[in-house]
Protein backbone atom coordinates (compact mmCIF):
# COMPACT_ATOMS: atom_id res chain seq x y z
CA UNK A 1 0.00 0.00 0.00
CA UNK A 2 2.88 2.63 1.37
CA UNK A 3 4.04 2.33 -2.38
CA UNK A 4 1.08 3.98 -3.95
CA UNK A 5 1.81 7.16 -2.24
CA UNK A 6 3.45 9.26 -4.95
CA UNK A 7 6.23 11.69 -3.87
CA UNK A 8 4.65 15.04 -4.81
CA UNK A 9 1.43 13.77 -2.62
CA UNK A 10 3.84 12.64 0.47
CA UNK A 11 5.76 16.20 -0.05
CA UNK A 12 2.15 17.95 0.25
CA UNK A 13 1.21 16.13 3.11
CA UNK A 14 4.59 16.72 4.33
CA UNK A 15 4.42 20.43 4.13
CA UNK A 16 0.60 20.51 5.47
CA UNK A 17 1.69 18.64 8.86
CA UNK A 18 4.56 21.21 9.02
CA UNK A 19 2.35 24.29 8.59
CA UNK A 20 -0.08 23.23 11.24
CA UNK A 21 2.51 22.79 13.59
CA UNK A 22 3.83 26.05 12.94
CA UNK A 23 0.31 27.53 13.43
CA UNK A 24 -0.10 27.13 16.31
CA UNK A 25 1.59 30.00 19.12
CA UNK A 26 4.21 29.62 21.36
CA UNK A 27 2.17 30.64 24.26
CA UNK A 28 -0.32 28.22 23.37
CA UNK A 29 1.88 24.93 23.73
CA UNK A 30 3.76 26.92 26.49
CA UNK A 31 0.26 26.91 28.23
CA UNK A 32 -0.16 23.22 27.45
CA UNK A 33 2.91 21.79 28.66
CA UNK A 34 2.85 24.28 32.37
CA UNK A 35 -0.59 22.16 32.73
CA UNK A 36 1.39 19.01 34.04
CA UNK A 37 2.56 20.65 36.85
CA UNK A 38 -1.34 20.01 38.06
CA UNK A 39 -0.62 16.47 37.96
CA UNK A 40 1.27 16.83 41.45
CA UNK A 41 -1.14 19.49 43.04
CA UNK A 42 -3.45 17.33 44.62
CA UNK A 43 -6.79 19.95 43.97
CA UNK A 44 -9.66 18.96 42.18
CA UNK A 45 -10.96 20.88 39.32
CA UNK A 46 -14.00 22.79 39.92
CA UNK A 47 -16.10 23.65 36.70
CA UNK A 48 -18.16 26.63 36.10
CA UNK A 49 -21.34 25.05 36.14
CA UNK A 50 -24.13 27.83 36.46
CA UNK A 51 -23.91 31.34 35.22
CA UNK A 52 -26.57 33.21 35.62
CA UNK A 53 -25.94 35.04 33.07
CA UNK A 54 -26.73 32.14 31.16
CA UNK A 55 -30.72 33.39 32.53
CA UNK A 56 -30.19 36.15 30.84
CA UNK A 57 -32.28 36.09 27.65
CA UNK A 58 -35.15 34.31 29.94
CA UNK A 59 -34.97 37.08 33.00
CA UNK A 60 -35.30 39.71 29.99
CA UNK A 61 -38.75 37.77 28.55
CA UNK A 62 -39.98 37.57 32.13
CA UNK A 63 -39.52 40.95 32.81
CA UNK A 64 -41.51 41.99 29.69
CA UNK A 65 -44.53 40.81 30.75
CA UNK A 66 -44.19 41.87 34.40
CA UNK A 67 -45.62 45.71 35.13
CA UNK A 68 -43.25 45.54 37.78
CA UNK A 69 -39.68 47.16 37.63
CA UNK A 70 -37.46 44.74 39.34
CA UNK A 71 -34.10 45.49 40.69
CA UNK A 72 -31.19 44.91 38.79
CA UNK A 73 -30.19 41.60 39.03
CA UNK A 74 -27.24 40.17 40.79
CA UNK A 75 -24.76 37.87 38.12
CA UNK A 76 -23.74 34.77 40.57
CA UNK A 77 -22.17 31.82 39.63
CA UNK A 78 -21.38 28.17 40.91
CA UNK A 79 -18.14 26.02 40.28
CA UNK A 80 -18.53 22.28 41.50
CA UNK A 81 -16.56 19.89 42.07
CA UNK A 82 -16.67 16.50 43.26
CA UNK A 83 -16.22 17.14 47.10
CA UNK A 84 -17.71 21.03 47.25
CA UNK A 85 -19.02 24.14 45.60
CA UNK A 86 -17.90 27.64 45.45
CA UNK A 87 -20.66 30.21 44.92
CA UNK A 88 -20.15 33.72 43.81
CA UNK A 89 -21.96 36.82 43.84
CA UNK A 90 -20.84 39.55 41.87
CA UNK A 91 -21.48 43.10 43.30
CA UNK A 92 -19.99 46.52 41.88
CA UNK A 93 -17.22 46.41 44.10
CA UNK A 94 -16.69 42.95 45.65
CA UNK A 95 -16.95 39.51 44.78
CA UNK A 96 -19.10 37.35 48.14
CA UNK A 97 -18.32 34.27 47.73
CA UNK A 98 -19.60 30.99 49.63
CA UNK A 99 -18.38 27.13 50.54
CA UNK A 100 -20.94 24.61 50.09
CA UNK A 101 -21.01 22.65 52.53
CA UNK A 102 -19.90 25.60 54.72
CA UNK A 103 -16.71 25.15 56.42
CA UNK A 104 -13.74 27.79 57.23
CA UNK A 105 -10.08 27.76 55.57
CA UNK A 106 -8.74 29.81 52.95
CA UNK A 107 -9.16 31.26 49.00
CA UNK A 108 -6.51 32.69 47.20
CA UNK A 109 -6.78 34.44 43.91
CA UNK A 110 -4.62 33.59 41.17
CA UNK A 111 -4.22 35.82 37.78
CA UNK A 112 -2.73 34.86 34.73
CA UNK A 113 0.40 37.03 35.60
CA UNK A 114 1.09 34.44 38.66
CA UNK A 115 -0.22 37.33 41.32
CA UNK A 116 -2.20 35.97 44.22
CA UNK A 117 -3.67 37.39 46.95
CA UNK A 118 -5.67 35.13 49.72
CA UNK A 119 -8.49 35.90 51.85
CA UNK A 120 -10.11 33.75 54.62
CA UNK A 121 -13.72 31.38 55.00
CA UNK A 122 -15.23 32.47 57.89
CA UNK A 123 -17.37 29.86 59.84
CA UNK A 124 -20.14 29.87 58.34
CA UNK A 125 -18.23 29.46 54.64
CA UNK A 126 -18.08 32.95 53.53
CA UNK A 127 -15.49 34.78 51.68
CA UNK A 128 -15.01 38.17 50.28
CA UNK A 129 -12.78 39.61 47.54
CA UNK A 130 -12.39 43.25 46.86
CA UNK A 131 -12.09 44.47 44.64
CA UNK A 132 -13.85 42.34 41.70
CA UNK A 133 -11.07 40.88 39.72
CA UNK A 134 -10.06 42.61 36.52
CA UNK A 135 -9.04 39.87 33.84
CA UNK A 136 -9.02 36.25 34.16
CA UNK A 137 -8.38 34.75 37.29
CA UNK A 138 -8.89 31.59 39.19
CA UNK A 139 -9.79 30.74 42.58
CA UNK A 140 -8.10 27.99 44.80
CA UNK A 141 -9.67 26.73 47.56
CA UNK A 142 -8.65 24.81 50.53
CA UNK A 143 -10.35 23.83 53.86
CA UNK A 144 -9.05 23.10 57.34
CA UNK A 145 -10.26 19.40 56.75
CA UNK A 146 -8.06 19.20 53.59
CA UNK A 147 -9.67 19.52 50.77
CA UNK A 148 -8.14 21.49 48.10
CA UNK A 149 -10.14 22.62 44.87
CA UNK A 150 -9.20 25.17 42.55
CA UNK A 151 -11.83 26.87 39.76
CA UNK A 152 -11.15 26.82 36.00
CA UNK A 153 -9.98 30.38 34.71
CA UNK A 154 -12.49 32.44 34.11
CA UNK A 155 -13.33 36.10 33.22
CA UNK A 156 -16.23 38.25 35.01
CA UNK B 1 -9.58 4.60 15.95
CA UNK B 2 -6.52 2.88 15.21
CA UNK B 3 -4.37 1.89 18.23
CA UNK B 4 -1.34 3.48 18.21
CA UNK B 5 1.72 2.20 20.88
CA UNK B 6 3.44 5.12 20.83
CA UNK B 7 0.54 7.08 22.02
CA UNK B 8 -0.95 4.14 24.67
CA UNK B 9 3.08 4.25 25.98
CA UNK B 10 2.79 8.66 26.11
CA UNK B 11 0.04 8.32 28.27
CA UNK B 12 1.42 5.57 30.57
CA UNK B 13 4.61 7.47 31.02
CA UNK B 14 2.94 10.61 31.25
CA UNK B 15 0.22 8.99 34.02
CA UNK B 16 3.33 8.11 35.97
CA UNK B 17 4.99 11.55 36.17
CA UNK B 18 6.89 12.27 33.21
CA UNK B 19 6.92 15.73 32.09
CA UNK B 20 8.82 14.98 28.90
CA UNK B 21 6.02 12.21 27.97
CA UNK B 22 3.50 14.61 28.53
CA UNK B 23 5.27 17.18 26.82
CA UNK B 24 5.32 14.74 23.65
CA UNK B 25 2.18 14.75 23.65
CA UNK B 26 1.29 18.41 23.99
CA UNK B 27 3.72 18.59 20.72
CA UNK B 28 1.84 15.77 18.71
CA UNK B 29 -1.71 17.22 19.83
CA UNK B 30 -1.68 21.13 20.57
CA UNK B 31 -2.37 21.60 16.64
CA UNK B 32 -5.27 19.74 17.11
CA UNK B 33 -6.47 21.59 19.77
CA UNK B 34 -5.43 24.87 18.05
CA UNK B 35 -7.06 24.72 15.09
CA UNK B 36 -10.28 23.50 16.27
CA UNK B 37 -9.84 26.82 18.52
CA UNK B 38 -9.53 28.81 15.61
CA UNK B 39 -12.45 27.59 13.78
CA UNK B 40 -14.71 29.14 16.47
CA UNK B 41 -12.76 32.78 16.05
CA UNK B 42 -12.44 33.07 19.37
CA UNK B 43 -10.27 36.35 20.53
CA UNK B 44 -6.38 35.12 22.49
CA UNK B 45 -7.85 35.28 25.58
CA UNK B 46 -10.46 32.70 25.43
CA UNK B 47 -8.27 30.64 23.34
CA UNK B 48 -6.20 30.55 25.98
CA UNK B 49 -8.58 29.75 28.26
CA UNK B 50 -10.25 27.24 26.40
CA UNK B 51 -6.48 25.73 26.31
CA UNK B 52 -5.65 25.91 29.73
CA UNK B 53 -9.11 24.37 30.25
CA UNK B 54 -8.55 21.30 28.21
CA UNK B 55 -4.91 20.53 29.28
CA UNK B 56 -5.72 20.46 32.79
CA UNK B 57 -8.82 17.96 32.84
CA UNK B 58 -6.65 16.08 30.05
CA UNK B 59 -4.25 16.11 33.10
CA UNK B 60 -7.04 15.23 35.71
CA UNK B 61 -8.55 12.11 33.35
CA UNK B 62 -4.92 10.65 31.48
CA UNK B 63 -5.35 8.14 34.19
CA UNK B 64 -9.30 7.35 33.62
CA UNK B 65 -8.93 7.12 29.88
CA UNK B 66 -9.88 3.43 28.99
CA UNK B 67 -8.29 3.04 25.57
CA UNK B 68 -5.25 5.63 25.70
CA UNK B 69 -5.57 5.47 21.79
CA UNK B 70 -8.74 7.47 22.14
CA UNK B 71 -7.05 10.31 23.26
CA UNK B 72 -7.59 12.73 20.08
CA UNK B 73 -10.99 12.10 20.05
CA UNK B 74 -11.61 13.07 23.77
CA UNK B 75 -9.02 16.04 22.65
CA UNK B 76 -11.14 16.81 19.70
CA UNK B 77 -14.80 16.72 21.70
CA UNK B 78 -13.53 18.59 24.91
CA UNK B 79 -12.20 21.22 22.64
CA UNK B 80 -14.86 21.55 20.92
CA UNK B 81 -17.28 21.46 23.50
CA UNK B 82 -14.89 24.05 25.87
CA UNK B 83 -14.86 26.33 22.96
CA UNK B 84 -19.01 26.21 22.46
CA UNK B 85 -18.93 27.41 26.29
CA UNK B 86 -16.71 30.21 25.50
CA UNK B 87 -18.21 31.43 22.02
CA UNK B 88 -21.79 31.48 24.27
CA UNK B 89 -20.34 33.45 26.93
CA UNK B 90 -18.33 35.98 24.85
CA UNK B 91 -21.80 36.40 23.06
CA UNK B 92 -23.37 37.34 25.49
CA UNK B 93 -20.77 40.14 26.69
CA UNK B 94 -20.86 41.32 23.67
CA UNK B 95 -24.89 41.54 23.48
CA UNK B 96 -27.70 41.22 20.88
CA UNK B 97 -25.68 42.92 17.77
CA UNK B 98 -23.55 40.07 17.52
CA UNK B 99 -24.78 37.81 14.29
CA UNK B 100 -25.02 34.15 15.95
CA UNK B 101 -23.51 31.74 13.44
CA UNK B 102 -25.63 28.95 15.00
CA UNK B 103 -23.22 26.59 12.24
CA UNK B 104 -20.50 26.96 14.90
CA UNK B 105 -22.85 25.14 17.80
CA UNK B 106 -23.09 21.89 15.87
CA UNK B 107 -20.39 19.74 15.11
CA UNK B 108 -20.98 16.68 13.45
CA UNK B 109 -19.21 13.55 13.65
CA UNK B 110 -17.91 13.41 10.15
CA UNK B 111 -16.11 16.67 10.98
CA UNK B 112 -14.75 15.05 14.01
CA UNK B 113 -13.34 11.92 12.50
CA UNK B 114 -11.87 14.24 10.13
CA UNK B 115 -10.17 16.30 12.05
CA UNK B 116 -8.63 13.30 14.30
CA UNK B 117 -7.91 11.59 10.86
CA UNK B 118 -6.15 14.59 9.68
CA UNK B 119 -4.03 14.91 13.03
CA UNK B 120 -2.59 11.65 13.25
CA UNK B 121 -1.47 12.14 9.98
CA UNK B 122 0.36 15.52 10.48
CA UNK B 123 1.68 13.78 13.98
CA UNK B 124 3.00 10.40 12.56
CA UNK B 125 4.01 12.85 9.30
CA UNK B 126 6.39 15.21 11.65
CA UNK B 127 7.79 12.25 13.86
CA UNK B 128 8.69 10.27 10.63
CA UNK B 129 10.75 13.37 9.47
CA UNK B 130 12.43 13.60 12.94
CA UNK B 131 13.30 10.11 12.32
CA UNK B 132 15.01 10.50 9.02
CA UNK B 133 19.32 11.47 8.81
CA UNK B 134 19.86 15.31 9.47
CA UNK B 135 20.28 15.34 5.58
CA UNK B 136 17.53 14.18 4.57
CA UNK B 137 15.70 16.48 7.34
CA UNK B 138 17.38 19.82 6.28
CA UNK B 139 16.44 19.00 2.68
CA UNK B 140 13.15 17.83 2.88
CA UNK B 141 12.61 20.67 5.09
CA UNK B 142 13.54 23.36 2.56
CA UNK B 143 11.51 21.24 -0.13
CA UNK B 144 8.30 22.09 1.67
CA UNK B 145 9.18 25.47 2.96
CA UNK B 146 7.20 28.69 2.79
CA UNK B 147 7.93 30.69 0.62
CA UNK B 148 9.69 27.54 -1.46
CA UNK B 149 13.84 27.51 -2.05
CA UNK B 150 15.09 27.53 -5.32
CA UNK B 151 17.06 24.66 -6.29
CA UNK B 152 20.04 26.80 -7.03
CA UNK B 153 19.47 27.94 -2.84
CA UNK B 154 18.86 24.56 -1.49
CA UNK B 155 22.36 23.65 -3.65
CA UNK B 156 24.12 26.50 -2.30
CA UNK B 157 23.19 26.06 1.59
CA UNK B 158 23.29 21.69 1.66
CA UNK B 159 26.16 22.03 -0.27
CA UNK B 160 25.04 19.47 -2.68
CA UNK B 161 25.08 19.54 -6.60
CA UNK B 162 21.44 21.08 -8.15
CA UNK B 163 21.69 18.10 -10.49
CA UNK B 164 21.55 15.64 -7.57
CA UNK B 165 18.75 16.92 -5.31
CA UNK B 166 16.06 15.55 -7.63
CA UNK B 167 17.95 12.06 -7.20
CA UNK B 168 18.51 12.70 -3.38
CA UNK B 169 14.40 14.22 -2.90
CA UNK B 170 13.55 10.62 -4.26
CA UNK B 171 15.80 8.44 -1.55
CA UNK B 172 14.80 11.08 0.77
CA UNK B 173 11.26 10.56 0.45
CA UNK B 174 11.43 6.63 0.25
CA UNK B 175 12.94 6.53 3.70
CA UNK B 176 10.27 8.78 5.07
CA UNK B 177 7.96 5.97 3.64
CA UNK B 178 9.60 3.34 5.42
CA UNK B 179 9.70 5.23 8.82
CA UNK B 180 8.43 3.51 11.77
CA UNK B 181 6.02 6.22 12.30
CA UNK B 182 4.51 5.93 8.77
CA UNK B 183 4.16 2.40 8.75
CA UNK B 184 0.83 1.98 10.28
CA UNK B 185 -0.50 4.21 7.55
CA UNK B 186 -2.29 3.22 4.29
CA UNK B 187 -2.21 5.26 1.29
CA UNK B 188 -6.37 5.61 2.12
CA UNK B 189 -5.45 7.09 5.12
CA UNK B 190 -2.82 9.35 3.93
CA UNK B 191 -5.06 10.94 0.70
CA UNK B 192 -7.62 11.78 3.51
CA UNK B 193 -8.37 15.72 3.53
CA UNK B 194 -4.32 15.92 1.93
CA UNK B 195 -3.85 18.76 -0.61
CA UNK B 196 -3.90 16.82 -3.38
CA UNK B 197 -4.75 19.45 -5.49
CA UNK B 198 -1.02 20.82 -5.22
CA UNK B 199 0.13 18.37 -7.67
CA UNK B 200 2.58 20.27 -9.83
CA UNK B 201 2.33 19.76 -13.78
Amino acid sequence: MRNDWDDEQLLAALRESVRARLAVPPWFTQTARNSYAWLDIDAQLARLTYDSSDDRELEATLRSVSTRSEPASIRALTFTSARLAIELEVTADSLIGQIVPPRQGTIEQESKSGETATVSIDEIGCFYIQPVPDGSFRLRCRTEDGVDVVTNWFTL
Amino acid sequence: MRDDPSVIALVERAVNSDQSAWNDIVERYAPLVWSVCTRYRLNDPDIEDVGQTVWLLLVEHLGKLREPAALPGWLVTTTHRECQRALTAARKTEGAGTKLDDALLVVDGTVIEQEILAAERNAALRQALRELPPRCQQLLTMLISDPPRSYAEISATLQIPIGSIGPQRARCLERLRRTAALAGFSADEMRVNSTGGEKRA
